[in-house]
């Protein structure tokens, strides 16, 4: 009885050991991308039978455009190609890492940094082919100078071309900027504190606030609003100066100073601190809100979610006095790339050569919507025939900045949740940023990455013709 | 043959939930004592740092300041759970007309969705259209509308969504606590001449006692675990006023940012959730020594 006992708990004992050695064995091939643990989702059969692509994006908004246009390819390529589309609503990044830890990963996926994190943490991960090699002249005409290291390229290789960029405005109700007394948008800081300071006393007794932001998520919060901000002002949005290397967010100032300043008057709406995005627009939508920040899917929205009949415009964001010494942040650039694990590379190549083509980046701005950042699409696309659109078209002050280092991770709250929390309860903002600084040098400094301080760096010349 | 059998059958019965058991409990456990002592982001080369995460965690007031909340979290939600639960429970223990409808009633919000319940307080809540403040309006209780989500009642209003979902699950416990208290003891309290509020003193608290230990016990550790309603209803804001050990936990190893995903930080997540369940592990130990004589019915 005794020895059958021992022999049970070292049986145990035994799988556990073999759980936990086959799980490091398995983190080595993930981490390896070893082609060796290909799925079924990707077979390259014998002749006469179709090879079968398997395409993964979130672009859950834009699926009927992106299923007529494999649906189109399925019947016209010639390559004996059929593509299978899968939107994934929720969790994109884990389904992702899930995909490749099976060996299942999508041939052709979304690479949208945003999404499922920045292009150094997928080439670290081994996620991602190198397009090099299939790249001709026509895209590198078209694309090339789009093409930003460490968004598209990661040290000197290609691994995703541009498509569309989301550009970032302010938004605001005209109706209510008339009724207090202002006919245009604010360009300054100071103006847009006024004006929703204004707003708020002509229609607090309706239920009406100058300014609002979705606080709840410090990160949605800034990001559709003080990145844009900063960036146009000439400063790189996570605090980062290229001109010194190193991290410097005294440019955050006025902005987070301002957005503090209507938390204090009360002109931004109650509540705020716990709203999420889609709360906040249908209350702009009701026509409750002055102004708030967003970016160029409000158009949809509007159309779409929260149907409205206000008057609303929107503007290029404010900065401290006016002058714009940078460009307001572009965000994506990026739109689809191959999989490293992928087993059938060529056909994955030739689909991602259609979606290229100019015929589909045209569609993707005057059909589904995207607002193009490819200098030939801009140029030759229609504005997409939604009310709004207009005024979220790139132009001379909208652009695409450089990375700064990766993988730079403080310990404790990003920068967005210190701001955030100064925003709602206030202390002393000087002190605050210089904790950050020390906080992200000291994280820049262990991340032991190579940077190169550029003292000729000038946003300015970020900006277009 | 039978002997071999009678040996080998208990084994045969557990091995199915020592399997589960060590897949899902034994082997992250194993896992995360070697990732502690990591730097580790999901991604790359784990790296060796020895205790560097414990020191971090020495120094990051963001825990510290989460740990208090979760204490002010627990306090709160314990002392108006367990107080209602068991007025309830002895309410419920009479002979009262629909009783067995209002046990369901008070037992819904166990079975309603954490995520749903906190939803739908959100939009009680809320400070620009909330029902709440919509009626305290409406009856001139209040003149400005209250920022029932805002820094300084955030708190209060998780611990109330908390309350309202714990009630009817430990009224659940005390009521068959209740139930299994002889009838003759009350009958000769009674003819002793006791009271309604003696006979609840003296004889349905001290009878209660082995429940009401683990009720409590039970009580104090989900407090202590609680997160999932705070998620939905602040994610821990405003400026961190409702961050508690275990979203801070959450948060680290699994990042809710719909601005793009943050870092994931599973070496010191690691270190911060072996801390966490060490903390836990102590104040579940000192309860069960000092509600020692709770366990116990004097004859």
């Amino acid at each position: 009885m005794r020895f059958l006992s021992k022999a049970i708990v070292l049986a145990l004992v035994f799988v556990l050991l073999v759980a936990c050695a086959s799980n490091d064995n398995n983190s080595g091939n993930q981490n390896t991308g070893s082609q060796s643990q290909q799925g079924n989702n990707s077979v390259s059969s014998g002749s006469g039978e179709k090879t079968k692509i398997t395409y993964w994006t979130h672009e859950r908004g834009r699926a009927q455009f992106l299923q007529d246009t494999v649906d189109r390819y399925n019947e016209t390529n010639t390559d004996n190609i059929e593509v299978e589309l899968t939107i994934l609503s929720d969790n994109f990044a884990q389904a992702i890492d899930i995909a490749y830890s099976s060996g299942q990963s999508p041939d052709v996926y979304n690479v949208r940094s945003s999404q499922i994190g920045p292009l150094s943490q997928l080439i670290a991960r081994d996620y991602l082919e190198p397009l090099d090699d299939y790249l001709t002249q026509e895209h590198l005409d078209r694309h090339g100078s789009m093409i930003v290291e460490g968004i598209n390229a990661y040290e000197g290789k290609i691994y995703t071309l541009p498509n569309f960029g989301n550009s970032i405005r302010l938004i605001y109700n005209v109706d209510l900027l008339e009724k207090a007394g202002y006919s245009e948008p604010p360009t300054t800081l100071d103006e847009m504190v006024e004006m929703a300071k204004k707003i708020t006393e002509v229609g607090k007794a309706d239920g009406v606030y100058g300014f609002a932001l979705p606080y709840k998520s410090a990160n949605s919060a800034l990001r559709r609003s003080a990145h844009a901000v900063v960036t146009l002002s000439g400063y790189e949005r996570s605090g980062y100066d290229f001109k010194t290397g190193q991290y410097d967010f005294s440019g955050y100032y006025d902005v987070v100073q301002a957005f503090r300043q209507m938390w204090e008057d009360g002109s931004t709406l109650p509540g705020s601190e716990s709203l999420d995005i889609d709360p906040l627009r249908a209350q702009f939508a009701e026509g409750k809100i002055g102004m708030y920040f967003s970016t160029d899917v409000e158009p949809g929205v509007f159309h779409n979610q929260f149907p409205t009949d206000i008057n609303w415009a929107a503007s290029i964001v404010p900065t401290k006095d006016g002058e714009r010494n940078g460009v307001s942040l572009l965000d994506g650039g990026v739109w689809y790339g191959i999989s490293k694990q992928s087993e059938n590379k060529e056909a994955a190549w030739k689909f991602l050569d259609y979606m290229y083509s100019k015929q589909v980046l045209m569609e993707s701005q005057e059909i589904a919507g995207w607002l193009s950042v490819v200098p030939e699409i801009v140029a030759e696309a229609k504005v997409p025939d939604i009310p709004g659109t207009e005024y979220f078209m790139a132009g001379k002050y909208d652009g695409i900045w450089p990375l700064p280092p990766a993988d730079v991770i403080p310990e404790g709250r990003n920068f967005e949740q210190e701001f955030v929390d100064y925003i709602i309860v206030g202390g002393d903002l000087d002190e605050i940023i210089e904790r950050l600084n020390e906080r992200y040098n000291a994280a820049l400094e262990r991340a032991d990455v190579h940077v190169e301080p550029d003292p000729d760096f000038d946003p300015s010349q970020l900006q277009g013709e | 043959m039978t002997k071999l059998r009678n040996i080998l059958q208990p084994y045969v019965f557990i091995f199915p939930s020592a399997l589960i058991m060590i897949v899902f409990s034994i082997y992250p456990i194993v896992w995360v004592f070697k990732y502690m002592f990591f730097e580790y982001f999901g991604y790359g080369t784990p790296k060796y740092i020895g205790l560097y995460n414990f020191e971090r965690l020495w120094r990051d007031a963001d825990f510290w300041a989460s740990l208090k909340n979760t204490m002010v979290f627990t306090f709160g939600k314990l002392i108006l759970t367990l107080p209602l639960a068991l007025v309830i429970a002895v309410i419920l223990n009479t002979k009262l007309r629909g009783r067995n409808f209002l046990r369901i009633m008070y037992f819904m919000p166990t079975v309603i969705s954490i995520a749903v319940m906190s939803v739908v307080f959100y939009i009680i809540f809320n400070s620009y259209n909330g029902i709440l403040n919509q009626y305290l309006m409406k009856f001139k209780i209040i003149s400005e509308n209250i920022a029932w989500l805002g820094p300084n009642h955030a708190m209060l209003s998780v611990i109330l969504v908390a309350t309202w979902g714990a009630i009817g699950n430990y009224m659940l416990l005390l009521l068959a606590g209740l139930q299994g208290i002889p009838n003759d003891v009350y009958e000769s309290a009674e003819i002793d001449g006791a009271n309604a509020v003696r006979k609840f003193w003296y004889i349905t608290v001290p009878m209660l006692g082995p429940v009401l230990q683990i009720v409590m016990m039970l009580a104090i550790i989900t407090s202590l675990k609680g997160y999932e309603g705070i998620m939905v209803l602040t994610e821990g804001g405003p400026a961190g006023t409702t961050n508690v050990m275990y979203l801070y936990l959450f948060k680290l190893l699994f990042p809710i940012s719909p601005g793009g995903p943050a870092a994931q930080e599973i070496g010191y997540g690691s270190a911060v959730g072996f801390a966490i369940a060490v903390i836990v592990g102590i104040i579940t130990l000192i309860y069960f020594y000092a509600s020692k004589k709770l366990g116990q019915i004097d004859e």
